[in-house]
């Protein structure tokens, strides 16, 4: 039995209502990144304890699914969305323009200050005000739709947001003509 | 003890005294649309400046929440009820508009005039009802989505008041026969709406049939074909709709417990599906005795976590039960093995939905809509380089010339290229087949192509088809699930050579290699593996003029990479300046009044071009002597 860390002990009330053999894991996933903002080594234990399976089931499982991680989040993630809508309006240029603007090389990816991460979205319907991303700051979970972009706007909102500006402050950049 | 009618008509008496008060306020109410799309578009930001500009005028208004009507073009909207009952409908509605909206709701008619899109019910002088708008000119009748823009979607008392439940306390209380009611499903002809179509009625007997006490009734709300959000309308526009359908579903197949797989991009419908499973419960209408029958029908929402392959059934039934979400071999089916390894009936929510219509008005109403082939009505949500982006539902068999007519035709007068429906495991087919097509899953069969789950999306000649056939085949790439080799494999080097074709460097032997690939990928277990290679084989079969001109490097469309470059056409323009300065890569060289773009460096984001329309241009590639190896 490992040390009862403050950690594991704070990950376990998180996890106290979940149940073996009840298909609770992708919840209990959810509700520790939700937390956390990610699954972390001594997280997928717990799981796996709580649960009862072996951890590496448990990390088996994590790492099938685009939307868990296994390191802190970036202060603010900016999330992609790589529906037909928004290509056939330049999404790829868009994708390409953020790429270079945070100095990465593919999605997902993160700054190395940790300031903006860049995500990978799924089309959710609002196809009218394609090409969009969204922008989430894992902090306050707050999250924040921008549309109607183009590569220079995107350029600029993610300028922004790597230069250290607000979410508000990037969202104006995305926004101005 | 009440039996379970009287029980209903109990719950009903007050739901519709709730709903009679809601539908004729006794003072105006402004109902802000929210949904997903409409939160997209700034609908919370308007709900809350309407709210700050009647607090701060005092005004005699009160606020509610309705879902969007259809119009997503035109969202943020909202609703404006007066105390007659008639209701008008605005859009765009922004924060700026906040002050017209309270203003028109409180005694100074005319002051939103121009935001006025129609009457939703009741009657405006002046005011044409939102039935003659032409985006609704396909719609004669709407079945499962009669409830938006009726009902608050929230509210189990409005869905009540609007004959919900009823059906399923009839069921359940004259304990008809569970063969009735799966008969009537297929004599109504319900078929799966996830694309399968499979009878929905013979489904359930499998599970019906199954050994065992603990069968699971589960629903696929994974709706992960980017451009079709049918079943998230459903379950954020009318949620007990799906639940009326399970609650009918349970009974059909003696199940007494359920899943609904709700995939994780939909934060708003996982919530009211949540709220208003509890809100059944509460009513006793879902849970341990049902409408006092004793019978038991428990569900929850299972949060899915972004994999598509998830929406492949049993793909989803290893997700649901804490295993890595692989879709498996079949047999055994899902009625044998299904959600922690019991007997398990899958449905997609819109199936579900048609339920408690068929149980309701019977099946001969259900088949005076759609075809001889296919009954019914079908809710679609159409997107792309179209005026008007939103949802419909139309029976089957409309022209799909029609939609795009009812769509506004495709924008900027642009002229439409490609059609694209079924998602990454979809289509696409040429503008040509467009007046030969209707919305029916027969029809597009001479294409080699399929309808699928309701998403259609329509290119217009600014995009090569090419740049729809790389996205998915990247999108089916990563979204494998790795069991078999033919689809993570064969998928990985379809989009190496479709990126390659773009970027100019097609080779002669790229086309049998595709070929040869899409015939492999054809052997892997399931649908993902099988489907993934039509789009490409799409492409070589209806577009193959176009693959052969980036072949050659060039495309009439200037969005390949290969065929396409950027140039300074007007140096001593002032905004190069900023063309220079917004590029991400640093492509410009040389000074002011003398620039010039290094294409090695350029990366084609378009940036330039945004803020330097004319100055900076992107034009077909001169053509260069172009050395095509043999092998």
């Amino acid at each position: 039995m490992p040390l009862e860390t403050e950690a594991r002990a704070q990950i376990r009330a998180i996890v106290a209502e979940f149940r073996p053999e009840h298909g609770d894991l992708l919840a209990a996933m959810h509700q520790v990144q939700h937390h956390l903002g990610y699954l972390s080594r001594e997280a997928m234990e717990v799981i796996a304890e709580q649960l009862g399976l072996f951890p590496a089931e448990v990390y088996g499982a994590a790492s099938f699914y685009e939307e868990f991680r296994f390191t802190p989040p970036a202060q603010t993630n900016i999330r992609w969305c790589s529906g037909p809508a928004c290509r056939l309006k330049n999404g790829g240029g868009i994708r390409d323009a953020l790429l270079a603007t945070l100095g990465l090389h593919d999605i997902p990816g993160d700054t190395e200050d940790g300031r903006v991460g860049l995500i990978l979205g799924q089309c959710n319907g609002a196809c009218e005000i394609a090409p969009m991303v969204w922008l989430e700051q894992h902090s306050t979970h707050r999250v924040e739709f921008v549309g109607n972009l183009n590569a220079a706007r995107a350029i600029r909102m993610a300028r922004t947001l790597r230069d250290g500006g607000t979410i508000e402050a990037s969202i104006e950049e995305a926004h101005r003509a | 003890m009440p039996d379970a009618l009287e029980r209903y008509e109990a719950l009903r008496a007050s739901a519709n005294a709730a709903y009679a008060a809601w539908r004729s306020p006794e003072r105006p109410r402004i109902d802000v649309a929210i949904d997903q799309s409409s939160i997209s578009n700034g609908a919370l930001r308007t709900k809350a400046a309407l709210e700050r500009v009647a607090t701060e005028r005092n005004t005699a208004v009160d606020f509610g929440r309705v879902h969007g009507y259809g119009m997503q073009w035109v969202h943020p909207t909202v609703q404006i009820t007066f105390p007659d009952g008639a209701t008008v409908l605005y859009g765009p509605v922004r924060e700026a508009d906040a002050a017209a909206i309270v203003d028109e709701a409180t005694g100074r008619w005319g002051a939103a005039a121009a935001l006025r899109l129609g009457t939703i019910t009741g009657e405006r002088a002046g005011v044409p009802s939102i039935r003659q708008h032409p985006f609704f000119a396909l719609e004669p009748e709407r079945r499962l989505l009669k409830n938006l823009g009726l009902t608050d979607p929230e509210s189990l008392d409005h869905y009540i008041a609007r004959d919900g439940y009823r059906a399923s306390a009839r069921i359940f209380g004259r304990h008809l026969s569970e063969e009735i009611v799966r008969n009537t499903l297929n004599e109504a002809g319900l078929t799966g709406r996830g694309g399968a179509n499979f009878p929905a009625g013979t489904k359930w007997g499998f599970l019906f049939g199954a050994p065992g006490e603990e069968h699971y009734l589960v629903c696929n709300a994974d709706e992960g074909d980017p451009g079709a959000w049918v079943n998230r309308v459903v379950m954020e526009g009318d949620p007990h709709l799906l639940l009326e359908g399970m609650l009918i579903g349970a009974y059909g197949t003696k199940s007494k417990a359920g899943f609904i797989y709700l995939r994780d991009e939909y934060p708003l419908a996982i919530a009211r599906m949540e709220a208003a499973i509890r809100d059944a419960e509460a009513a006793g209408i879902l849970g341990d005795d049902i409408f006092g029958t004793g019978m038991e029908f428990h569900l929850r929402v299972i949060r899915g976590a972004g994999a598509y392959v998830c929406g492949d059934e049993t793909g989803l039934l290893a997700s649901i039960s804490d295993e890595r979400g692989m879709p498996r071999v079949k047999p055994p089916f899902p009625a044998a093995r299904g959600a922690l390894n019991k007997p398990s009936n899958v449905n997609n929510v819109e199936t579900y939905a048609n339920v408690p219509l068929i149980a309701a008005h019977g099946s001969d109403w259900y088949r005076e809509m759609g075809t001889k082939a296919q009954s019914g009505t079908k809710i679609f949500s159409f997107s792309g380089d179209i005026v008007r982006t939103g949802f419909m539902e139309v029976p089957f068999g409309v022209s799909l010339a029609k939609v795009l007519e009812a769509c506004g035709g495709i924008a900027d007068g642009r002229k439409l290229h490609a059609i694209q429906p079924g998602g990454p495991l979809g289509s696409l087919v040429p503008a040509s087949a467009l007046d030969k097509l209707v919305l029916e899953p027969a029809s597009f069969l001479p294409y080699d192509a399929m309808l699928g789950g309701g998403g259609i999306v329509f290119g217009s000649d600014r995009t090569n088809v090419l740049v729809l056939a790389e996205m998915f085949a990247q999108f089916v790439e990563e979204e494998s699930c790795g069991r078999c080799t033919t689809c993570h494999g064969g998928n990985q080097r379809k989009t190496e050579i479709i990126r390659r074709v773009m970027d100019g460097d097609g080779r002669r032997d790229d086309e049998p290699n595709l070929m040869m690939i899409d015939r492999t990928i054809q052997f892997s277990n399931c649908a993902h593996g099988q489907l993934s290679p039509k789009s490409m084989r799409n492409v070589l079969q209806h577009f193959h003029a176009e693959y052969e001109a980036a072949m050659r490097g060039e495309d009439a469309t200037l969005s390949l990479r290969g065929a396409t470059r950027f140039r300074v056409a007007q140096p001593r323009d002032p905004r190069v300046e900023e063309a220079v300065a917004i590029c991400p890569v640093a492509a410009f060289r040389g000074t002011p009044g003398a620039r010039s773009i290094d294409d090695a460096t350029c990366i084609h984001c378009q940036a330039c071009t945004d803020v330097a329309p004319g100055a900076v241009v992107r034009e077909a590639k001169p053509a260069a002597p172009r050395m095509v190896p043999i092998g």
